[in-house]
């Protein structure tokens, strides 16, 4: 590992070298390899400055001799040597500088992120009791983030008849607003699917045959799916 | 830019191959229909045996267009093709599945279902 990166770094600071010939001669030629290279050569910029400071060795004598044995010709080798060794290089890069190349500035911590979703999680949990209190059936909640980044939460939840899904919608819209604060867009009146949009809680009310129509607990299949204290107690029989 | 005799795509699967635009619905002798817009259109190929035939008149939202999207942030948004989704008088989508990628537009236009059949929102 350590030999390798050595002469990685060696060949970034020779074609550095050879580079600047390059550009006043015939830039256009090369002008694919050299922004490919360029960037090898900052990144081991970096390397041989760390190196520098652990071996303590001066780049410029250790390189001189090194320069004479690259040719114009054998410079294919060198690239194909390159290819080669730059999986390993990238590796180095990714242990040493981490995964982040670039970051976003309005990008939340991570412990606000969490407080977020515990946020929604609880918000979510307490529109399902909701609607299990107005016998919705077979409620599902799904955390869908990982999967798309427009939400947060799915819950899915059954309805027998229009008069039911007013019944679920208006309870769910009712305490939203009085405990949570948060309006919800989507359907108005009751629909065969009914779908009100709390941000990052999105509530899809169906009737059976809709459910089984648009089948959307298959096409998120993936998500993690959260139980719920409620589910467990024994089903309402008439 | 979608307007009457303009030929979309189909982006969901409920049958129907390609629409021509017939009217843009909105204010009266509204020109242009862009992204998140209802329009009335009529079926000019579709699957045999589908549930929609040829020549019929339907509801479509636009879900592509070739025109760009511009966004407050400075965000252009242009597709390869116009596509629209074909939905029923309820604003519920005919189809059960969407294909392609959609804006995210839809969302605040209230097509949060269409939205949620995507498998892929931008």
């Amino acid at each position: 590992m350590v030999v390798s990166t050595t002469t990685l770094s060696i060949g970034g600071n020779m074609f550095s070298s050879q580079r600047w010939q390059w550009e006043s001669h015939e830039s256009k030629l090369f002008q694919k390899p050299r922004k490919h290279f360029r960037w090898l050569y900052l990144n081991d910029l970096h390397l041989l400055r760390y190196r520098n400071k652990s071996l303590n060795f001066n780049p410029r004598g250790g390189f001189l001799p090194s320069l004479h044995a690259y040719g114009k010709e054998a410079e294919d080798s060198f690239l194909s040597n390159v290819n080669e060794d730059t999986d390993e290089m990238f590796d180095d890069l990714m242990t040493k500088y981490g995964k982040v190349v670039f970051k976003k500035n309005d990008r939340k911590s991570p412990s606000a992120e969490l407080d977020d979703d515990a946020e929604s999680l609880s918000f979510a949990v307490a529109m399902a009791k909701v609607a299990s209190e107005v016998k919705a059936a077979d409620i599902r909640v799904l955390f869908v983030k990982p999967l798309v980044y427009w939400t947060q939460f799915f819950i899915i939840a059954t309805a027998f008849s229009h008069p039911q899904i007013d019944a679920i919608g208006s309870k769910i819209r009712d305490l939203a607003e009085k405990k949570y604060g948060k309006i919800a867009s989507g359907d108005t009146k009751p629909n065969s699917w009914t779908l009100l949009d709390f941000g990052d809680v999105v509530i899809h009310i169906f009737l059976p045959q809709q459910r089984a129509f648009y089948n959307l607990d298959e096409f998120y299949g993936n998500a993690t799916l959260i139980e719920l204290p409620s589910e467990n107690r024994p089903p309402f029989r008439s | 830019m979608i307007q009457p005799q303009t030929h979309l795509n189909v982006a969901d699967n409920s049958g129907a191959r390609e629409l021509m635009c017939i009217r843009v619905i909105g204010a009266s002798n509204r020109r242009y229909a862009h992204i998140g817009d209802v329009i009335v259109a009529v079926i000019k190929k579709a699957v045999p045996k589908a549930p929609l035939e040829r020549s019929e008149v339907i509801r479509a939202v636009i879900v592509r267009t070739c025109k760009e999207l511009k966004r407050d942030n400075g965000m252009i948004i242009r597709y390869d093709d116009n596509a629209a989704v074909v939905i029923d008088q309820k604003g519920n989508p005919k189809g059960t599945r969407i294909f392609g990628a959609i804006a995210g537009e839809l969302r605040q236009l209230n097509f949060t279902k269409i939205v949620s059949l995507a498998p892929e929102v931008l």
